[in-house]
Parts: structure tokens; C-alpha cells; sequence
């Protein structure tokens, strides 16, 4: 490479061709696919989560109450379910012609080696969620007023941010598939779309493994992430694609395949590049970004990666099977 | 080579511009990073009306801004969102109880004339709905009293009996195990419907009131509402008096279809009824319902009902906790960019960075001038975009080298490098683009502050990356010292003719 001589550059050869490693490309994505599928059905199936990711408070409804208690050096020991009992046994002050909520399913969540609270319960009105902290106190001693958060998503919104994060996500599919239609040719974009239903399929996949094992839960951020990740994905797959119909003149002695391996090897270190430079700032919000943010951090890194991996091992590698007419 | 250096002027320009916007108008951050509460309030189809409209969202924002103003919060914002939702803001508030009550209730005030014929049944509810009430009013001092310690006071008792054959004459049904205390809630409420069935329809409304105020009953601790009304109100009140004067009908007030008080009008007003175009309502109350309950009358009541449906409440400490780990989030993401692209790339990468920190620099400016709240989503949305907005130098960059490998010179790379990377980076963006609308069409507040965030930035790495990083590699290039490309690639990738 480094004595090529600049006037006659012949066909080039290039150093990693990736249509060489097609087959275990394919098998790589197959699995993780079926795997993700295997992870939604089976979330699907548990009778304790019944849908194929397991929802969160804004998809549910319901009232969330994060405490941090006030000690100073260590904090004493906190039993959750003890907690538990105290709220249960709870009188909520009465709303007008409305029963109170029934507490007894409440969850009780103690962390930070007993520092931090966070309950969940029905949907709360703002006074019978002052209630609640106030039995929470009685049990758990001085809490910091401070350092409370209390979120009420009433069952009416809980539906609506459920269908309006699903709308969303296939309006947006739809309208990045008709702009790469647009861009490009159809089966480009056919391609891409195949890309980005592989990148955001896998993400939910690793969620629904996450819901079942850790219990983590999906809320209107994680959509957010998949719909980013979804634009994130096609953008990838262009880069390389945008390479192909460049080349298309210059190489066009080649067969389709050896097109793509040049394409592919022109573009490897842009395309890793790239997401390296967007995973990077992401590696900075996981670590640093507080526990709000986390999770959506996480979903965004796990899109962005498998999406780079999408545009170089899957999308070129089908191209040549869809071409040869 | 020069044509393009116009935009140096242009980019400085900007650059000051941006810091005096910072300046001069702070950003503004939203209740997660600074602490407070939101209300979101549904307004609810009702009556003749079937679907709400901007006009009945208007209506029902005039009266909630009154209300607001009567409970005298500071900085407080209230905004319509989409058809049918209104958006309270109450910076430093922990505790939206008081709001979410003043707000939540439709405060529909009603007088009402006592039925003919009725008076016998009358008095048998008041009688059961005094003794209720003072059985309750007794467990309820009774619980704060053992909560606080002190000794209980003597009891009024209800007998068991009594209450269940009560409960069955109302026709209330009593779930199985519901304390003693449950089943007195439901007969007070079940006492309290039949009362105002007893009465005929309202008259007089709280639509013909022009003031409300409270003052404390000279006997006792108990709290009354005074109400003044305007000419047309004091002559229905007067008309409504009169026509029970005398009698043994009483006078309804009847607030959101509950009777909240009874009273009877005396033989001396039945020449005229009861003129002075003012009333009060004596209905037990505490001094802080009592101030509530005049707020409401005060703002009016609401034509729609509204409904809760969202409350998100943030401590100031967490807040300002979420502050210090997205801002570390921002500059340690920042950093690493940094850092690799000066590895990488060399002196574009160097270039890139600078450009990278104008791009920063812009879009707080950008932020503080439109305005945008910032939220924790909008600065994920923020940090987002920092990544996405290296990926077009990057593009461009590689270019560079490739054309550097081939052979080409040094100016003449730069240049097909960056037209050559063009049409990829568009392509990124208007599908990154995309996204954005259709998570801001369609999303909700959270979301829409992260698609805010990401489409300013997306659209502003276009300049930057293209406009910014140009002018200023271009400008370096106008120095010879700097035209190597070695400052560009490793010289082992260089072919021997250039090097």
C-alpha cells in the first residue's frame, strides 16, 4: 500500500474482505436475533410482566417515591419489608367520592446500603403521597426533604405515553424508510431498514433479558433511545452504502460482492471510528450521568454498538443476494 | 484559497455574540436540575361538551391562573400543552398537595332552595349528618391525639347498631371489612347526596359572585367564607331568601354536589329576602380550607372539570446532584472525544476540537436565546449530539487521508475531503432529523426536551462541522510552516512522491 504508485492505481485489492467472513456474520446476527426474540416471548409469557418488555411507572401508572435517609456516617439497618408493613397499615386521607388506594402491594426498595428508599405504589394524590413519607419517616427516622423525589403517573397518561411512544416509533421508521427510498435505490433501502429493524430488534432483546433477570424496566426514554438508535442505524449504513454507489463506475468490472469488500474495507475504519466517537460520550453519561440517565446511556451504547457492527458485517453482506438478478 | 477565509470574521462574530447571550440571559433549567414540582392536569369532557377544545382549554387556563395568583406562589407557570392539557410549574415547591387540591376541583358553587314538602326528611338527615360528623370529628382528634401523645378526650359514641340500620335506609353498600371509620365516611357521604336531591335546581351560581373572603366565628375556631355578589346575584340571593323565608325550608349551598351547608332564612325577610347583595357560608371550616375555598370562589369555577394525571416531584439537593453528574457527564464525554480525535486525526483533530467547542459554545448560546428549558433528557440529548457531531469530521478526516494516501496534495485533499464526505453527512443528519420531529410531534414533555436538544445540535454540527472546521483548517493551511501533511498522517501511510 505504501509504494502504490499514485498515477496507475489498478482495481484495488482490499485488506479485509468481509464478505469472506459472510457466514459467520450471518450466524452472529441470526442468534442474537433469536435470542431477542426468545428474551420478548418469554417476557411475554411470565405472568409477572405480560408484555414483551417490562413496562415502567410511565407506562403503568402508578407513584414512585425515591427518599434518602438522613444519617450521619452509617446509616442503620433498614428492612424493607418492615417498611412495607408500616405503609400498608396506612390510613390515606380521604379524597372526595373516590375509594383510597389499596397499599398493600407496595414494593420496597432499600439501596445504598440503607441510605436510599424507593417505593412504588398505586396512583397516589399529592397528599396521600405526603402521607406515605411521613410513615416511611415514623419507621425509617429523619429523611432529607431534600433529596425526594415523588412521581405520579396517573393511568389515563400511562396509556397515552404507551401509545404515543409506539406511534411515534413507526412514524419514525416510516419516514426514515421513505427518505432512504428517496436517497437511494429500493433495495439500498430495503436494506437499511432490514439494518435497523436487526439493531433496534436486538437492543429490545437485550431489555427484555435485563427485565426478566434484573427486573429493570423500559419507560418513555427507552423509546426515545430506540428511536435514535433507529436514525443512528440507517446513518451508519449509508456511510457505506453511499461508498458502493460512488464506486459503482470505477469498479464496475467487479462482481457485486467484490464491490462491496472495497466498499467495506474503505469505510471500516470511518464507520468504527464514528461510533467510537458517539460511544464515547455515552461511556461518559454511564459513568457520570446519575441513575436517571443510566439505563437510557446503556440502551443507547447497546443500539449504537450492534448498529455499527449491522452496517458492516450485515447490510453489505446481504447486498450481493439481493443484487444478482 | 482565500475565498473561504470570509467566514473567520463570521465565526468570531458568532463566538462573542454566543458569550454575551450566555451572558446576559442565563440558561433556563427545568425542575428536574433545579428542583420543584409539575402538575399536569387533564381537562375532562363534560355535559353537552363531547371532545375539548382550544377554546375550553383557555377558559379552564383563565380560571387556574387566578387560582394561582390567589395562592400567591412565586414563579410559577402554567401552560397549555396539546389539546386537552394544562401544565403547572412550581419551582422549589416539595410539597404540591395544597395546589393539586386548590387546581384539581371544579369549585362549582350553587344555592339552593329547599324542595316543599321535604322538611320532615330534612331534619331526620341533618340530625344522622350532625352526629356522623361529630363521631368523626372525634377519631380524627382522637388519632392526632395519639399520635402526638397527649391523652384521648371523651367519646361520642355511634352505636353499631344504629349505624348499619342507617346505612341500610340510605341504601349504601357496605364492602365486607371495612372498619367503623369507613363505614361512617360512606353514610356521610350517602347523607349528603340525598340532602341535595331534597333541594330544586340552582338558581344562583358562583358565576354571580364578585368576591370572596373568610373570617373567624366569634365563638370557637371554626372558620366562615364571606361572599359578596354583584347586582344580578344579590337580587337573585334576595328572591331565593324570600321565597323561604318564614318557612321551615332551608337554604342549600351546595359546593361540586356536596352540601357543605344549610341554613334557614328567617320570617323577617319575607317582605324582601335578604338584601345587601352579600352572604357567608358557615361550614365548619378550618382556617386553611376556609383560604382555600376562597381562592377558588375568588378565580371562579372551572366550565370543565380537570383531572391529575401526572405530578413529578424533585428535592433541590437532587437536583442539584442531577446538575453535577450530566455537566461531568458533558465534559468528561467531551474530553475522551477530544482526546481521540487529537490522537487520531493529528492537526485536524486538533482543528476538529476547537471546532467541536464552538459547536458547545453555540448551542448553549442557542439554548438561552430561544429559550430551552434544560432538562436531564435535553442534556442527554446534548451530549448525544457532541458525539454525532465529531462523526462528520471524522467523515471528512478520513477522506483527507485517503486522497493524502493516493497521492493528491495536501489543499487539494482537504478540499475533495470535505466535498466528497458531503453527501454521507447530510444523509446522517436529515435522518437523525427525522427522528427528532417525530419524537416532538408525538412525545411528551420528557421526550420533547431530549428531541429539542438533539435537532438544535444536529443541525448546528452541520455549520460547525462543515463551515468552522474548514475556515479554520483552511486558515492554518495559509501558514507554510503548517502545510506538512505528516501533520496529518502517520508518514509511513504517505506515498513516497509526496513525502
Amino acid at each position: 500500500m505504501t509504494t502504490t504508485a499514485p498515477a496507475a492505481t489498478p482495481l484495488p485489492s482490499p485488506r479485509f474482505r468481509i464478505s469472506r467472513y459472510r457466514r459467520l456474520a450471518w450466524w452472529g446476527s441470526g442468534l442474537a436475533c433469536a435470542l431477542s426474540v426468545v428474551g420478548l416471548v418469554l417476557c411475554w409469557l411470565n405472568p409477572a410482566i405480560g408484555a414483551p418488555l417490562r413496562p415502567g411507572l410511565d407506562f403503568t401508572g402508578g407513584t414512585q417515591i425515591q427518599l434518602e435517609r438522613r444519617c450521619d456516617g452509617v446509616c442503620g439497618r433498614l428492612d424493607a419489608s418492615q417498611v412495607q408493613r408500616r405503609i400498608a397499615a396506612l390510613r390515606l386521607p380521604e379524597q372526595a367520592g373516590e375509594a383510597p388506594p389499596n397499599l398493600a402491594g407496595t414494593a420496597v426498595q432499600v439501596l445504598d446500603q440503607g441510605r436510599s428508599l424507593v417505593l412504588r405504589l398505586p396512583d397516589l394524590k399529592p397528599e396521600q403521597a405526603a402521607a406515605v413519607i411521613r410513615a416511611v419517616e415514623a419507621e425509617a427516622g429523619a429523611l432529607n426533604p431534600t433529596a425526594t423525589s415523588v412521581n405520579t403517573i396517573g393511568p389515563t397518561l400511562g396509556d397515552q405515553l404507551l401509545k404515543g411512544s409506539l406511534i411515534s416509533l413507526l412514524v419514525s421508521f416510516a419516514a426514515i424508510a421513505a427518505y432512504i427510498t428517496f436517497r437511494y435505490d429500493r433495495v439500498f433501502a430495503a436494506l437499511a431498514l432490514v439494518c435497523l429493524g436487526h439493531d433496534v430488534l436486538i437492543t429490545c432483546g437485550v431489555f427484555a433479558w435485563l427485565g426478566l433477570i434484573a427486573g429493570i424496566e423500559v419507560d418513555s426514554l427507552f423509546a426515545v433511545s430506540l428511536i435514535t438508535v433507529a436514525g443512528y442505524s440507517v446513518t451508519d449504513t449509508v456511510v457505506v452504502f453511499d461508498r458502493i454507489r460512488e464506486q459503482k463506475t470505477a469498479l464496475s468490472g467487479l462482481p457485486v460482492s467484490e464491490q462491496v469488500d472495497v466498499a467495506v474495507d474503505a469505510t471500516l475504519t470511518r464507520s468504527l471510528y464514528t461510533s467510537l466517537t458517539t460511544l464515547l460520550p455515552l461511556v461518559g453519561l454511564i459513568f457520570f450521568g446519575g441513575s436517571t440517565l443510566y439505563w437510557f446511556a446503556v440502551a443507547l451504547a447497546i443500539g449504537i454498538a450492534v448498529g455499527s457492527w449491522s452496517s458492516i458485517g450485515v447490510a453489505p453482506t446481504l447486498l450481493p443476494l439481493f443484487s444478482r438478478r | 484559497m482565500a475565498r473561504q477565509l470570509w467566514a473567520v470574521p463570521v465565526i468570531a462574530f458568532l463566538a462573542i455574540a454566543s458569550v454575551a447571550a450566555l451572558v446576559l440571559l442565563p440558561l433556563q433549567l427545568g425542575l428536574d436540575l433545579r428542583g420543584g414540582s409539575q402538575l399536569t392536569l387533564q381537562v375532562m369532557p363534560a355535559g353537552s361538551i363531547k371532545t375539548v377544545g382550544k377554546e375550553q382549554l383557555e377558559a379552564v387556563k383563565d380560571v387556574l391562573d387566578r387560582r394561582i395568583n390567589g395562592l400567591g406562589v412565586a414563579e410559577s407557570t402554567l401552560q397549555t400543552v396539546g389539546d386537552d392539557q394544562l401544565v403547572l410549574q412550581l419551582p422549589g415547591e416539595q410539597d404540591p398537595s395544597r395546589a393539586a387540591k386548590v387546581l384539581g376541583t371544579t369549585a362549582l358553587l350553587e344555592f339552593r332552595a329547599q324542595k316543599p314538602g321535604t322538611e320532615q326528611e330534612m331534619t331526620g338527615l341533618l340530625k344522622l349528618k350532625r352526629q356522623v360528623q361529630a363521631v368523626l370529628n372525634q377519631s380524627r382528634a382522637k388519632a392526632a391525639a395519639t399520635a402526638s401523645g397527649e391523652p384521648a378526650a371523651p367519646q361520642v359514641e355511634i352505636e353499631a347498631e344504629d349505624l348499619a340500620r342507617s346505612l341500610q335506609q340510605l341504601g349504601v353498600e357496605v364492602p365486607p371489612g371495612s372498619s367503623e371509620r369507613d363505614q361512617l365516611e360512606l353514610l356521610l357521604g350517602a347523607v349528603n347526596t340525598k340532602i341535595v336531591a331534597l333541594y330544586e335546581p340552582a338558581t344562583l351560581t358562583g358565576r354571580d359572585l364578585t368576591g370572596a373572603g373568610r373570617q373567624q366565628q366569634q365563638t370557637g375556631k371554626a372558620w366562615d367564607v364571606t361572599l359578596s355578589f354583584n347586582s344580578e346575584g344579590g337580587r337573585k340571593f334576595a328572591e331565593l331568601t324570600q321565597g323561604i323565608a318564614g318557612t321551615r325550608r332551608l337554604l342549600g349551598i351546595v359546593l361540586d354536589g356536596r352540601s357543605i351547608s344549610e341554613a334557614s332564612v328567617g320570617p323577617e325577610f319575607k317582605p324582601a329576602g335578604i338584601t345587601g347583595g352579600g352572604a357567608s357560608i358557615t361550614g365548619n371550616f378550618s382556617a386553611e380550607e376556609a383560604r382555600d375555598l376562597e381562592v377558588q370562589l375568588r378565580g371562579g369555577s372551572l366550565p370543565l372539570p380537570v383531572k391529575l394525571i401526572e405530578v413529578r416531584t424533585v428535592g433541590p439537593s437532587l437536583g442539584a446532584e442531577n446538575i453535577r453528574s450530566s455537566l461531568l457527564a458533558a465534559l468528561s464525554g467531551l474530553a475522551l472525544v477530544a482526546v481521540f480525535m487529537v490522537v487520531v486525526y493529528r492537526l485536524p483533530g486538533l482543528v476538529s476540537v476547537l471546532a467541536l467547542s464552538l459547536y458547545a459554545l453555540f448551542n448553549l448560546a442557542i439554548y438561552s436565546l430561544i429559550p430551552v428549558t434544560l432538562s436531564l433528557p435535553g442534556i442527554a440529548g446534548f451530549i448525544l449530539s457532541i458525539g454525532m457531531a465529531v462523526d462528520a469530521n471524522v467523515l471528512i478526516f478520513e477522506r483527507v487521508k485517503e486522497e493524502l494516501r493516493a497521492g493528491n496534495t495536501l489543499i487539494r485533499s482537504i478540499d475533495t475531503g470535505f466535498s466528497l464526505a458531503f453527501s454521507s453527512i447530510l444523509d446522517g443528519h436529515v435522518t437523525g432529523l427525522i427522528s427528532c420531529v417525530a419524537l416532538f410531534a408525538l412525545g411528551t414533555g420528557l421526550v420533547k426536551g431530549f428531541a429539542v436538544t438533539l435537532a438544535i445540535g444536529l443541525l448546528l454540527s452541520l455549520f460547525t462541522a462543515l463551515t468552522c472546521t474548514r475556515t479554520l483548517l483552511r486558515l492554518l493551511m495559509s501558514y507554510a510552516a503548517l502545510r506538512r501533511p505528516t501533520y496529518f498522517l502517520p508518514a509511513a501511510q504517505l506515498p513516497a512522491s509526496a513525502s
